[in-house]
């Protein structure tokens, strides 16, 4: 018994010391860039507000992320919510359209000669080029908007999931022939299992991508959302707001991030990932 | 029984990406019985693997074909399955699932729950009971070979295809499963092909080891087969007679291979010196008291004082890397038995002809017949007394050793056992032993006697395992016995160096054959590097009285190693005719329609006549006169075909027409 307590205290011990190790330099990092950019803006003559003067005026904003005053005056929490909920549709059509596409060059060779140059060309259109365009094809502005993330987060969703498809690993492919496999249970038990790590890797850049996509669109469509909180807080001179809401953005976007790697690792298996 | 697989004239050509071609597999031509073991060996990049494909579909042949039960392969299909290299396994199906994968679509006609049945047993016979619901992740590699295995199983192929199955596994594991693999495979009766790089593998799970060549143009070399009983256990295959003969014979040929891609790398030139066209040569011998002319030769510089100043000799394990080195041009010659050149010239083993030149004889005499221990219990005396004891055992046939099909000893062996009435393919059964194995094979009971050159037949009288049954002085006193051979083409590419060899070889015979040599000449052969036997049982017959065992005087027999006198080293055709006659006889050759062409291209007395008259010999040719053996019945070299179908036991004779000059490349 006290053999096994003075290991569990040591191991104890040992992990709290570990965890301190992980904690202690970005805590220390975040105190020294709060202190300099206190400093900074206290001795030249911005107007940026230092971080004690951006609490003190954006505290109803951080502390009170929950509150509606009708209109676009919303707590934080709800501008992150409807932007968030913009993602959430434009995501998932392009998470389903993407994968589907992918599969389809992947396994076509034709339809991938025919179809990747197209898709190397549209991959590198900025976001918020098509704006305009979705802008005159919807003549709304939430669609355009769930346009927007859609048509920015589908490429790198395609590209992986066709690369997955072609790297299937002739093993696998060797098997399903040997074994005379049907094109169903080949598509399900080896084609789409082998892929999942590729598609995941999609999905994180996709997210990543309409997150960014989300904020820009959102500055020009208007109405709720994070993004038109910023423009509105810049019209409106409220410059610590927007360095609360940015951020807000910036937090949600590593959660999303996290979220879907977590996803991924709980999907794919072990022996699976993509190096 | 009927082939099951056959694998006919595979070449398999790859196309490269610089518009060039690789010829993977060449002519690759192999039939496969039911429930038969195979193995396939080589280096790296043989093309091993390939031809594995291409049994299993995956692959196609450029040309030819694999015929499967009569039906040609034109696909991959579940009735042969693959066990792969790296497993192969699903990563995201349990072992149960993996294995139900492949069950539920190759069997998807039987009923679920005998399907389910079907896949619990195999999880039981490869012991993965406890691991059933794990991810292949979660298993050892050792594990997930066994799903593999039981998963191939389970859908009850007709032909399982393993790709280096324990390639990756440490030596304990690989161990437990070998035996696993060689019981089921026992019980369930399936034919197997198994690539490996690991002979003791090899030769434990299989019937035949195919050994192929290096690649480009891959083909099979040699095929060994394993004699071994079933059901097999390690132990006892370790511990078999023949375990290390065929195993040595496996590695001296992956050595071989080993060594003709270094040569590839850098090939031999002929190095021209001295007024000849070649000094550099490479001569094989075997381990025999009747190698001396060639090593005392070496040793005793008669090859330099004709110039031939890089002279390597190669020792070979056995009479058939003689044949396979001088017909790969690995050697440039060798001490040869005397129906060897005439063997290979006439397309012996299915084999196209290879003109041979053979233009002196180094040996006469230096063979005698054993018999074991047993047969002299059993009151063997003489060969009536021998027939006797074939008559009452009629469960036992009793086997016999010799060195090789077209070796004096076996066409001797057999005349004799016919002049006996003994049909040497019906009364008795003749193995193939390499003369250096017949003494161990003797001792563990794996033949009852043999015919073989010394020091082997006095290696068995001085460890008391047997006695002396004849001499061939008994059978034919001054036959031809070893001979130089060498390729035609070779023969006519370096006359002066050919011309050379043979007056050292000359001059080597005459120092042999002087008895006041013969104590340093017995010092050269127990070198190591030569016979490297004892000189106790080295010494009878060479210099010593000739001891026959079971209690009989030994004698002296001053003409048992006969190097020189007595025109020894003339070839004589009517001896070499007298060879084909027997070699036609027993089915081992045709006889040639054109044998006088053939005797005149073999036998070159004009060589032999030249390099006479260089070192000032007198040139006394031999009378040519019928001649006969103990049994009395004359050989007349002018009627060889009436001479065959005199005698009484004897195959089926064929008799084709030999054309060499077809087959002469400049």
């Amino acid at each position: 018994m006290t053999v096994q307590a003075t290991q569990r205290s040591r191991f104890n011990s040992q992990g709290i010391t570990t965890y301190l190790k992980t904690l202690i330099p970005p805590v220390v990092a975040i105190a020294i860039f709060l202190i300099l950019w206190q400093v900074l803006t206290m001795t030249t003559g911005t107007l940026l507000p230092s971080p004690v003067r951006t609490v003190q005026e954006a505290g109803d904003l951080i502390f009170d992320p929950f509150f509606d005053n009708g209109g676009t005056a919303k707590g934080l929490f709800w501008q992150v919510l409807t932007s968030l909920r913009r993602v959430a549709i434009g995501f998932t059509l392009a998470a389903i359209v993407g994968v589907a596409v992918g599969v389809l060059i992947g396994t076509s060779e034709l339809m991938f000669r025919a179809l990747d140059p197209i898709f190397q060309v549209l991959r590198t259109v900025p976001p918020l080029a098509w704006l305009p365009l979705s802008l005159a094809a919807f003549q709304q502005a939430n669609p355009s908007a769930i346009f927007v993330i859609f048509i920015t987060a589908i490429w790198p969703i395609i590209l992986n999931t066709a690369e997955g498809v072609r790297r299937i690993p002739q093993d696998y492919n060797n098997v399903a022939r040997v074994l005379k496999l049907s094109k169903q249970k080949y598509f399900f038990k080896i084609l789409f299992p082998a892929t999942v790590p590729y598609i995941f890797t999609g999905l994180r850049i996709g997210i990543g991508l309409s997150w960014l996509a989300i904020v820009a669109a959102e500055m020009l469509i208007g109405g709720v959302g994070i993004g038109f909180f910023i423009w509105d807080a810049w019209n409106s001179s409220r410059v610590s707001d927007i360095i609360v809401a940015i951020v807000y953005v910036g937090i949600v976007g590593l959660l999303l991030d996290r979220l879907v790697s977590y996803i991924g690792s709980k999907v794919v298996p072990e022996e699976q990932k993509v190096g | 029984m009927s082939v099951f697989v056959e694998i006919d004239h595979v070449d398999r050509v790859f196309a490269l990406a610089d518009g060039g071609q690789y010829v993977a597999l060449k002519n690759i031509d192999l039939k496969i019985q039911k429930g038969e073991f195979v193995s396939l060996v080589g280096h790296s990049g043989c093309g091993k693997s390939t031809l594995l494909n291409i049994l299993s579909g995956l692959d196609r042949p450029s040309t030819g074909g694999v015929i499967l039960e009569g039906r040609e392969v034109k696909g991959p299909g579940p009735d042969r399955m693959v066990v792969f290299q790296n497993y192969s396994l699903l990563p995201w199906l349990t072992v149960r699932e993996n294995i139900s994968l492949a069950v539920d679509e190759v069997l998807g006609t039987t009923p679920e729950s005998e399907r389910k049945e079907i896949i619990e047993q195999h999880i039981n016979m490869v012991g993965l009971r406890h691991a059933a619901d794990k991810l292949p992740g979660q298993i050892s590699g050792g594990m997930k070979q066994r799903v593999a295995i039981a998963r191939a199983l389970a859908i009850r192929p007709k032909l399982l295809l393993l790709d280096e199955p324990f390639g990756a596994l440490d030596a304990l594991t690989r161990g437990g499963l070998q035996e696993q693999l060689m019981r089921i495979c026992e019980e369930s009766q399936v034919t197997c092909v198994m690539v490996t790089h690991d002979v003791d593998e090899a030769l434990l799970l299989s019937d035949r080891v195919v050994l192929l060549t290096n690649g480009p143009e891959a083909h099979i070399g040699q095929i060994v087969d394993v004699p071994f009983p079933r059901p097999r256990h390690r132990m006892e295959v370790v511990n078999h007679p023949n375990y290390y003969g065929l195993r040595g014979e496996i590695v001296y040929f992956l050595n071989q291979q080993k060594r003709a891609k270094k040569r590839k790398a850098e090939p031999v030139v002929a190095v021209a010196r001295n007024g000849l066209e070649k000094v550099n040569l490479d001569l094989g011998f075997i381990p025999l008291t009747d190698c001396a002319p060639m090593v005392i030769a070496k040793e005793k510089g008669f090859f330099e004082r004709h110039g031939l100043t890089d002279v390597t000799l190669s020792r070979e394990p056995s009479w058939k890397a003689i044949a396979e080195g001088v017909t790969s041009k690995r050697l440039d010659g060798a001490v040869m038995l005397a129906g060897l050149p005439i063997g290979l010239t006439l397309g012996m083993g299915n084999h196209s002809p290879l003109p041979m030149v053979s233009s002196i004889v180094l040996s006469r005499n230096g063979n005698a017949i054993t018999f074991s221990k047993r047969l002299y219990d059993e009151g063997v005396r003489n060969l009536a007394d021998f027939k006797g004891v074939i008559a009452r055992s009629s469960d036992k046939v009793p086997t016999l050793g010799m060195v090789h099909p077209a070796s004096m000893h076996n066409l001797m062996l057999r005349y004799w056992l016919a002049s006996g009435d003994i049909d040497p393919d019906r009364d008795v059964s003749l193995t193939m032993i390499p003369p250096a194995q017949m003494v161990s094979n003797l001792k563990a009971g794996n033949i009852d006697g043999y015919c073989v050159g010394e020091p082997w037949n006095s290696r068995a009288i001085h460890e008391d395992l047997g006695f002396i049954m004849a001499t061939d002085l008994d059978l034919w006193q001054g036959h031809v016995e070893k001979v130089l051979g060498v390729r035609e083409d070779w023969a006519n590419q370096y006359p002066q160096t050919h011309l050379s060899l043979i007056k050292a070889l000359l001059e080597a015979c005459e120092f042999c054959d002087d008895r006041r040599n013969r104590e340093e000449v017995l010092e050269i052969l127990c070198r190591p590097e030569y016979v490297g036997s004892d000189p106790i049982y080295t010494r009878p017959g060479l210099i010593d009285p000739y001891e026959f065992g079971g209690g009989m005087e030994s004698k002296q027999l001053l003409r048992f190693n006969q190097f020189y006198v007595d025109h020894t080293n003339c070839p004589n055709r009517s001896e070499s005719l007298w060879i084909m006659t027997q070699l036609a006889r027993w089915g081992i050759t045709a006889f040639p329609k054109n044998w006088i062409e053939v005797l005149e291209r073999i036998n070159r007395l004009d060589l032999y006549w030249e390099a006479t008259r260089q070192l000032g010999l007198p040139q006394i040719e031999p009378n040519r006169h019928p001649f006969a053996l103990f049994d009395g019945v004359t050989f007349d070299p002018d009627e060889p075909m009436e001479y065959l179908n005199s005698l009484p036991i004897r195959r089926e004779v064929q008799i084709q027409e030999i054309s060499l000059d077809s087959l002469v490349t400049a």
